[in-house]
């Protein structure tokens, strides 16, 4: 079990993460969304006692029952791929270019789990049959530049589920992906999620990926959670203005909309851009962005407001209107 | 891989090619008299003609520069005027000092070079980075003679921890190794000083790479991380620099042998130069040149070895 | 809004003015006349006659260090101009011509690097005799390739410019573009290198003065300085320090001049500090 209460990670003045609190357990699918500089990459990092030197961390982080926020860089080393493992964006770049990719699978097997030369070899084997890769004996033999985007993927998932860890965070392991793609990794993290037993904190911009893909979900904007609950309720009827204009900024799949590189265009349609970590508001971070604003949110921060049993979402104009 | 390897082979080919007619022609071509040159003002007109002869300049002179290079391919680089002997002897004879020298400088540059800058990367924007920085950046500045001759002062003429320059001949071994070491080390210093800051920036930007963050994420320390997935792909720009930087080494023993008085390659260019012998100046300034496009060469050969994007390329 | 001016940029302004006031200096005022002899003073200590003492032939050494900091400054200005005119001449034809003619002069610059500027001065000096024009020449010639690359480089990115397309769908011609076009808008990286090259020509002249290739006895020079005090490194050492101090000093403010030039003309370009 993993847990958070009032987290946070500042870079000076600047909180890249502000009072993050939750728990993941065995089994769980987590959501979490947001735009670009919305936290989303900080919360996956801090899960792995990764996050740059120069961040100020405050707050609990419990792993296990331990406490983990004092932790030396010898004690993360120990959990990391054992207890909590995670996979990047760019499998293009997330991969050393000089080594064959079943070396690069080997080497956790053999460091962490001392099996030998052979045992790791046959590990690998299997845990690329697992991941859904082809001709699993040819491709451990290949360099990532001889790999598609899709099946490098695929190599970091392997990889990432080497020394079966608890906790899974993907952080957008599809954005850089084409759609068809996409899709299908979405799918193998959701099956090797359930097939394990393991948690999963899938991160992303892309609601229809996050929709298909978990239980839980968790909005973030300007280093906070500003709305959580089941991941279909949220979607469906979403209580907090930013999640509405996500909603509403999502291409319709009517639409089939795509930008010129193939890829679905960017969110857009909600006005103003995310505010830069130096000159977050005082108040409600979305405050300036916001169609509902009040003249309270500039200046005051927004108190969570249970909006329903299993959900809540941090906003003044919540309070206005007597609870959702 | 095959074809890079061939065009690599045949650019290496020309290029030599090249070297040779350039030397040639910059010691044949120039005006200037060799056989005035060697006799001095006042020699007869019948001894000039005699030595002409001898010297074989009345041939054309491309005849000459394939008579040359035909010689030279085979090992025959002509007889030096002031020695009175095959100037391939006096050349085997002094090869293996600067041969020595030059390969114990690269040696001790790579190893104090990638010491300092995986170092100085390691601690970036610490103290012991400034260090490096600041030193290197003095080091960079600092010519490698006079830098010779501050051991020199130091090691020899205060501490007398080794000789000021000699050489006892390798029937000494134990001897010969020390009067190599202030060499080695007025060789070395200067050229690490560039290479670590190439080191420095090159593992810098390795570091930030999306592939050392996945190693830091599978849970490997920090130090599995720097050598095992940081430094290889450092390498590829370290490798051009010391391909270029032996090149500077090989050419800054002819300054270096003159420092501390070592009968390599080095004095003889300069013995050479000072007798007007001008067979053998041509043969070792061939011979130096031919040493710096080698080792350009074997970068590229070296690339291949590290990077298998490289292979495959068709 | 000022921009905070990097440190080497500073620093070495700061060194590079100290050396050429020095050269400049040298001309109109020396402490003694740097070539006059005493051998009754010779080695004299340092003091307020001679500040940093006498040489074995009783010079002042003073005297001799800025008349070979003007020595110094000609040699790399005159071979820094030379071979990198003829370098930045071969690099905007290169790049205004194009094609094979393009790819020749670089194949020809790649082998202006197999020769170091100390074995070309070794070929001059085998035929020639050795002398101070002579290293003057070589340090010139290694200058020609290194501009002719910098150059073609940074002109070929001109080439593709819309104003580049708009000046030849007006009518004018190659070399004219090259000239009013081109070569004003790679001013910049020029004079970096020209900068940095600086600091390498005085490098090469004191090491060829060194080796008794370049600056011919009585002219002042560093290096022949040095090799002076070599041979005399049992009885006054402290010969062999200043020349080599002086050459640091010029060498570390030029580099870190055009260090700092580049940080401020190309921040793209400078090296993670």
């Amino acid at each position: 079990m993993i847990e958070m209460q009032s987290f946070s990670v500042s870079f000076g003045a600047g909180e890249a993460l502000r009072e993050a609190s939750f728990v993941i357990t065995p089994g769980d699918r987590l959501g979490v969304v947001g735009e670009s500089g919305s936290g989303k990459t900080m919360l996956g990092l801090s899960l792995m006692g990764m996050a740059p030197d120069a961040a100020k961390l405050s707050g609990k982080l419990r792993i296990d029952g331990r406490d983990m926020s004092g932790a030396s860089e010898r004690d993360w080393q120990a959990l990391r791929a054992r207890k909590v493992a995670m996979i990047f964006q760019e499998p293009m770049a997330a991969l050393n270019p000089l080594r064959r990719v079943g070396e690069t699978l080997c080497e956790p097997l053999r460091q962490h789990l001392g099996l030998s030369r052979s045992a790791a070899r046959a590990r690998a084997f299997e845990l690329f049959e697992e991941v859904g890769i082809p001709d699993p004996e040819a491709r451990l033999e290949q360099f990532p530049h001889q790999l598609s985007g899709g099946q490098r993927q695929r190599v970091l998932i392997a990889l990432a589920l080497a020394c079966d860890p608890e906790l899974l965070i993907a952080d957008e392991p599809t954005t850089a992906l084409d759609a068809n793609v996409a899709l299908r990794i979405t799918d193998l993290l959701v099956r090797l999620a359930k097939h394990r037993n393991m948690a999963l904190i899938f991160v992303s911009h892309d609601l229809a990926a996050v929709a298909r893909a978990t239980a839980e979900i968790m909005v973030m904007y300007g280093g906070e959670i500003v709305e959580r609950g089941p991941t279909r309720a949220v979607l469906d009827a979403p209580a907090h203005p930013y999640t509405r204009g996500l909603l509403e900024a999502r291409p319709s799949p009517q639409s089939k909309a795509r930008g010129p590189d193939g890829k679905r265009p960017r969110l857009t349609t909600i006005p103003g851009v995310v505010p830069q970590l130096h000159d977050l508001p005082a108040g409600c971070r979305f405050s300036g962005r916001c169609p509902v604003e009040l003249p309270v949110c500039a200046a005051v921060r927004a108190p969570v407001c249970a909006v329903a049993a299993d959900r809540t979402a941090a906003c003044h104009a919540l309070v206005s209107e007597g609870g959702a | 891989m095959t074809y890079y390897l061939a065009r690599r082979m045949l650019s290496f080919a020309l290029t030599l090619f090249a070297v040779s007619i350039v030397v040639f022609a910059a010691m044949n071509v120039l005006p200037g008299d060799p056989a005035l040159t060697i006799l001095g003002l006042d020699a007869t007109e019948d001894a000039l003609a005699a030595l002409r002869e001898q010297l074989g300049l009345n041939a054309p002179l491309v005849t000459r520069y394939f008579l040359w290079v035909g010689h030279a391919l085979t090992g025959d680089f002509g007889v030096s005027h002031s020695f009175g002997v095959p100037v391939s002897e006096l050349i085997g004879e002094r090869l293996p000092l600067t041969v020595s020298l030059a390969l114990s400088g690269i040696v001790l540059t790579v190893v104090l070079a990638l010491a300092l800058g995986v170092g100085a990367a390691a601690n970036h924007g610490k103290a012991g980075d400034w260090g490096v920085m600041f030193l290197s950046q003095i080091g960079i500045a600092i010519p490698a003679f006079w830098l010779s001759m501050l051991l020199v002062i130091l090691f020899a003429v205060k501490l007398r921890w080794f000789p000021p320059g000699g050489f006892p001949g390798w029937g000494e071994p134990l001897d010969a190794m020390r009067s190599l070491v202030l060499p080695t080390v007025a060789l070395a210093l200067v050229q690490s000083a560039v290479l670590a800051r190439v080191t420095r920036s090159s593992v810098l930007e390795v570091m930030r790479q999306d592939y050392v963050r996945t190693a830091r994420a599978t849970g490997f320390s920090h130090r599995r991380v720097l050598w095992l997935h940081v430094l290889p792909n450092a390498l590829v720009p370290i490798v051009t620099i010391v391909g270029m930087q032996f090149a500077a080494l090989v050419t800054g023993t002819i300054v270096i042998e003159n420092v501390f008085y070592l009968p390599g390659l080095g004095r003889l260019i300069f013995q050479s130069i000072s007798n007007r012998d001008l067979p053998t100046v041509q043969a070792l300034v061939m011979l130096f040149a031919a040493i710096v496009v080698t080792a350009n060469f074997v970068v590229d050969l070296v690339y291949v070895l590290i990077d298998p994007r490289l292979k495959s390329r068709a | 809004m000022t921009r905070k001016l990097p440190s080497n940029l500073l620093i070495g302004a700061v060194l590079v003015a100290l050396v050429v006031a020095v050269a400049l200096l040298s001309l109109v005022w020396t402490p003694h006349d740097f070539a006059q002899m005493n051998i009754r003073g010779k080695f004299a200590a340092p003091g307020a006659e001679h500040w940093l003492g006498t040489d074995q032939l009783g010079r002042d050494v003073v005297s001799q260090l800025m008349a070979a900091a003007r020595n110094s400054m000609a040699v790399a200005f005159i071979a820094v101009l030379l071979g990198g005119s003829i370098g930045v001449a071969l690099g905007l034809t290169a790049s205004a011509v194009g094609g094979v003619f393009e790819e020749g002069i670089m194949r020809l610059a790649d082998l202006g690097f197999a020769f170091p500027a100390l074995l070309f001065a070794i070929m001059l000096a085998a035929v020639f005799g050795p002398s101070l024009s002579n290293a003057v020449l070589a340090i010139a010639f290694i200058n020609i390739p290194i501009f002719a690359r910098v150059t073609r480089a940074s002109a070929n990115q001109i080439w593709m410019r819309e104003y580049v397309a708009a000046a030849r769908a007006a009518g004018l011609g190659r070399f004219a573009i090259s000239r009013d076009h081109v070569l004003p808008n790679i001013a910049a990286p020029i004079i970096v290198q020209a900068t940095i090259e600086f600091a390498v020509a005085i490098l090469a002249e004191a090491a060829l003065s060194y080796l008794g290739l370049g600056a011919q006895p009585p002219a002042p020079s560093w290096g022949r300085m040095l090799s002076e005090a070599q041979t005399l490194i049992y009885l006054a050492p402290q010969l062999a320090i200043y020349p080599g101090l002086c050459i640091v000093t010029a060498v570390l403010g030029f580099g870190l001049l055009g260090d700092g030039l580049r940080d401020v003309t190309d921040p793209r370009l400078s090296r993670e500090r």
